[in-house]
Parts: C-alpha cells; structure tokens; sequence
C-alpha cells in the first residue's frame, strides 16, 4: 500500500504497455485455475476465510437464536421498533450499488477504465446484495412467512399492500438481486468458456463447462451477445438509481419526524454512491498486489475512484445541509426537536461521526497526491463505510426515539444479538466474496482482450 | 466440416469471407474477442422490449386488479385506483421481464446451452477462447475449401465427420 504518486508515466494508463491479450488471459487463467506460481492458494485467502468463516459462524448462532426465540432478543421496542434489522439492510443494499454504477452506468458512458474494475465491482455487489436481502426477512416477525410479501393467489383472498413503500421494497429488492446476477452470469459467460478450454484438471473442465453453457466464441454469439449486454447495461443503471430510491422512499413514505422528506429517494441514492465506490476501492487496493493485478489496475484507476469518492461524498454533503436546511425552514416543532436532539442529545457522537468520516475526510482526496496514496484512500474508504453505517443509525433511531408525542419518547441499545448478527452479516460478505476470487476470474477478460485490441 | 486455424484475425475473416463470397459456403468464425467491425444486429433486444411490456403491464395490472376489485381497502380515504403507487412496482418488474427476456431470448438464439457440439471434436477449438482464430466451413466442395484456407495461411486444417 506504498504511495505510487511518483509513478510518473503509469500514472495515466489504463493498463500497463507490455500486456497483451494473451499475458491477460494466462496471468488470470492461472490465478484462478490454480497453475503455476499461482498454483497455491496464498495464506492470505486461508486467513481470511478462516475469520470470515468464523464471523458468518457468530452470524448462523444469532440467527438460529432469532428464530428460536423470536424479536424479543433485539433491543427494539416501542417507539424504536427498527433497529439494526434495517439499518443493516439499507448499508448493505447500498455498498451493493458500486458495482452497478461502475459496471452498468460507466458502460454506457464508453468509459474504457471500467473494462479492469467491473467484474471486481460486480462480485462485490453479488456479495453485498445477498446480505441485504436476508435483513429484510429476518426482521419479519414470523420470517416463516416471508413469502406472504409476494403476491400470489391465495386461499385467504390476500393481496400485498401496493400503495406502501415497504411493498416497493420488496419487488426493488427482488428485481435488484436477480437482475445483478444475470447481469452478472452474463459478463462472465465467455470467461467461463475462457477458463474450460484453458483448464487441465478435470474437475475444472466440468465445473466451468457446464457454467459456461457451451460458448464457443463464435461469430453468431457474439453478434448477439454484445448488443444484449448492452441493452442489459442500459436497464441496470436506471434499476439501481430506484431501488435506492424506493428504500429513502420506505422512509419518506412514513410521517415520522426527519423522514417525511422529497429529498431522501435522491439522498439515498447519493449514499449509495459514496459507499458503492469506497467498497470498491476497499477492496481494489488490497487485492492489486495480493493477485498481481498491477498491470490492469493502475493507479490512474485508484485517481478515477478516488475522484468519483468525493464526488459522491460532495453530493452527500449537499444532502446533508438540505436536511439541516428543510428542518429549520419548515414549518413543524417536532422535526426541530429531533433535529436538535441529533445535534446534541444522546445520538449526537453518532451525527458528528456521520459528518466527520462521510464528509470531512474524504475532503483530502482533492489532491491527486493524497488519491494516490493507498493507505490514506484505503483508510478513508473504511472510514465512509463506517461513516455510511452511522449515518443509517442516526437517520432511523434519532427519528424513532423522538417522535412528534413527547410521551412517545424512547432510546435504543442493540443486543449482543444484533452486534453478531451484523458481525455475521460481514462474515457472509467475506465468505462469498472470498469464494469468488478464488473460483472466478476477477477480470473481465473477453472485454480486456477488446481493449487491448491487437497488442501482441 | 472442415475445421481451420488461422495465426491472425485478419487472415481468418479475409479466409471467411472469399469462401462465402466465392463458393458460397456456410462458414462460421471463432474467436475469443467479438471481431472488430463486427455488424451487431440481433433480435434479443426486441425480446427484451416485449419481456420489459409484459413485466410492466402484467404489475399494473395485477394491481389494479388486486387494490380495485379482489381486495379493495379504503386507506385514508385514498382512493383504490391509486396509479401513482403502482409505478415502483412496475417498472421494477419490467427491468425484471426485461433482464429475464434478454437472457433467454440470447440464449434461445445462439442455441445455448450446448454443451457438446461436433466441432469439440477438432483441436483447433479448444484454443478458441484462449486466443485461437478458427474457422468452421460446413458444406462445399472439400478440395476447393482446403486450397482457399491454405492460400490464406492456415496453420492447421481438420476435417471432422460428424
């Protein structure tokens, strides 16, 4: 995580002159086929899936005690009856968001430096939305009956709620997870073919043959492919911007003070940004030198995210002074009441925090030599995620605990439970996220050899 | 069939294309990366458009169907018809018939899944998605076909019998 600013000329290549496309396609076949000097899983990944695996062990305990014993072993009450169930969902569905926007988004913008980060930025996304979804099912009363949330027929003449948010939800979520995996599976396809007609071991023949569907590379499936990948590029940017609104809008939708807002279907999909992109580059920084990405992520990537970092934490800053702004302008007492209570009552670390980490810091990366610097970058990422977390539990228990009934009023303290429940959450990221880099190749090779084009 | 690779892309399509333009011949191209120039029609896209109408008026409809006459409820006194609300559902299910039309409209199209083909038999193919250049020419006469991929260069030439 050295300081590459002096890296004079690399600084402005997308991927590094001596690569070609076949020294792409043996550098990552062999990371993820196992052959080589690659051929050895590294102790890191041991590492890492030995303390993931035990994070997502603390999370299957929590949960099997969840639907055991039921919500009561959360610290939700009434009035604060969304906790850490929520507040977990819209962080993960949010740090999702990064892949989207760089794979789908800045595919449409013909942006060539997309080509190395997407596959990465998609797995991430795989990964994060898989946790978000489980929230939202878990914080069900009954989670037996999570199944009720689809409209199906059914002999109690029940239908879903079509006029709430939370209904919203459900079919964003839905269509979120799905689509990503599609487009996801879509991308990958010709890597996959890639890596079965490169595998020796034959296992590995099987396991990426059957995946790979039969792909042969030829002119007919490739006529097809690229105008349905992007058409499919061309759907997921708009998904991904209202999904996240459609979560502010779980929140706008309800008359509770600090959330009946216009503005929070944009805010979220700000914080969406931020996060997206500090998830991204939390994990490109780390992984460049653990798999020998070097060549094809450079540091005129790490400059273009950082970029895109302050952009979207600007943005959020501006969401923020809005929210200062419409409190203090409108109308109501108890909207002010809240707000102040944010500013300086029990919470109040919680607020500071959120400006400090999603606002304040990541300020340095106005100097190019400062986005540069890995470890600052690295440092400010893991800050705005921590940032984005707090900010979701200011939003939804500042707002909770000081409703517009004075006799309403409360506070929350998460469980033990629900601290292991968002320990196992993370573990389940890990774990997954770690599965793929071993098994998938964490570059989109058939779009490198495009760019590359006829370097030989 | 009569399996040919080729060092270069250019040397494979300009193979191609003299073979479909001369002897009329069905000839198909492989290659790892789509060809440069390649003209990109397809009819998924289309596909698409009618899975992303299907998703969008079957949401509707079925909540109009649902909020109006299965399971009316008077909420606030808002009305049961409330189109505005209907929308979030609806176009997250058109993206969704959408997404769902174009991957298996692709795959209907290109016929996939295919996890055996005759032209596994050549070994020319298995270095296709590695950076091979292969052309795969279905019909013609043999000799003729032979002399047209060795004029371009051909490095190897199989003949498969499916």
């Amino acid at each position: 995580m050295k300081a590459e600013a002096g890296a004079g000329v690399e600084d402005d290549i997308l991927v590094f002159p001596a690569e070609t496309p076949h020294s792409l396609t043996e550098h990552i076949c062999a990371t993820t086929l196992h052959e080589g000097e690659a051929g050895w899983t590294p102790l890191w990944w041991w590492l890492g899936l030995g303390f993931a695996l035990s994070l997502l062990g603390m999370g299957i305990i929590s949960v099997a005690w969840l639907f055991y014993a039921g919500l009561g072993i959360w610290g939700i009450d009434w009035p604060v009856a969304w906790g850490f169930d929520i507040l977990n969902y819209v962080w993960w569905i949010a740090i999702a968001s990064g892949g989207t926007f760089i794979s789908a988004l800045f595919f449409l913008l013909r942006a060539r430096w997309r080509t190395s980060l997407n596959r990465l930025a998609e797995s991430l996304t795989l990964c994060a939305a898989l946790c978000a979804a489980i929230f939202p099912i878990l914080h069900l009363g009954r989670p037996r009956f999570f199944y009720w949330l689809f409209p199906y027929p059914n002999t109690m003449g029940l239908w879903a709620q079509f006029r709430s948010p939370l209904v919203w939800d459900f079919f964003a979520i839905l269509a979120y997870v799905l689509c990503s995996i599609v487009f996801w599976y879509f991308g990958l396809l010709p890597d996959l073919a890639t890596l079965r007609d490169r595998a020796q071991r034959r296992w590995q023949q099987v396991f990426y043959g059957v995946l790979a569907l039969g792909f042969r590379g030829s002119g007919r499936q490739w006529r097809h492919y690229q105008p349905v990948y992007g058409v499919m590029a061309a759907l997921m940017a708009p998904l991904v911007v209202s999904v996240h609104s459609i979560v502010g809008m779980d929140f706008a939708g309800g008359a509770t003070t600090g959330w009946h807002s216009t503005q929070f279907p944009p805010f979220f999909v700000f914080g969406a940004a931020l996060s997206g992109f500090a998830i991204v580059l939390l994990a490109v920084i780390p992984l460049r030198p653990a798999m020998g990405l070097q060549p094809y992520i450079t540091p005129r990537h790490l400059n273009i995210l950082g970029c895109l970092l302050l952009t979207s934490s600007l943005c959020m800053a501006y969401a923020y002074v809005m929210d200062v702004f419409s409190t203090y302008y409108g109308p109501d007492p108890a909207d002010r009441i809240m707000f102040a209570f944010r500013l300086h009552g029990l919470y109040a670390p919680i607020y500071w925090g959120t400006i400090v980490l999603n606002i304040v810091f990541p300020q340095l990366l106005w100097w190019r030599a400062i986005r540069l610097n890995q470890l600052v970058v690295w440092l400010v990422c893991l800050g705005v995620l921590v940032g984005m977390w707090l900010e979701r539990f200011q939003i939804i228990v500042s707002s909770l605990a000081r409703t517009q009934l004075p006799s309403a009023w409360g506070q929350y303290t998460p469980t033990v439970w629900e601290w292991s429940l968002l320990c196992g959450s993370i573990g389940l990221f890990l774990t997954t996220f770690l599965l793929l880099l071993r098994f998938m190749p964490m570059l989109a090779m058939a779009e490198m050899r495009t760019m590359l084009g006829n370097r030989s | 069939m009569i399996v040919a690779a080729f060092a270069t892309e250019n040397a494979l399509h300009e193979a191609a294309a003299e073979l479909r333009r001369d002897r009329a011949c069905r000839v198909e191209t492989y290659g790892a990366a789509p060809p440069p120039g390649m003209v990109t029609s397809s009819i998924v896209p289309l596909l698409m458009l009618g899975g992303g109408m299907a998703g969008a008026v079957g949401g509707f409809g079925m909540q109009v169907y649902a909020t109006t006459l299965s399971y009316p409820q008077d909420i606030g006194g808002r009305p049961a018809f409330s189109w505005p609300a209907y929308i979030p559902a609806s176009f997250e299910l058109a993206v969704m018939g959408a997404m769902l039309a174009g991957i298996i409209g692709y795959f209907m199209t290109v016929r996939l899944p295919r996890l055996y083909d005759p032209v596994d038999e050549a070994g020319a193919m298995h270095a296709v998605m590695t950076g091979g250049h292969v052309a795969v020419v279905r019909d013609g006469d043999i000799g003729e076909v032979m002399n047209t991929l060795t004029r371009h260069g051909a490095l190897t030439i199989e003949e498969i019998r499916p």
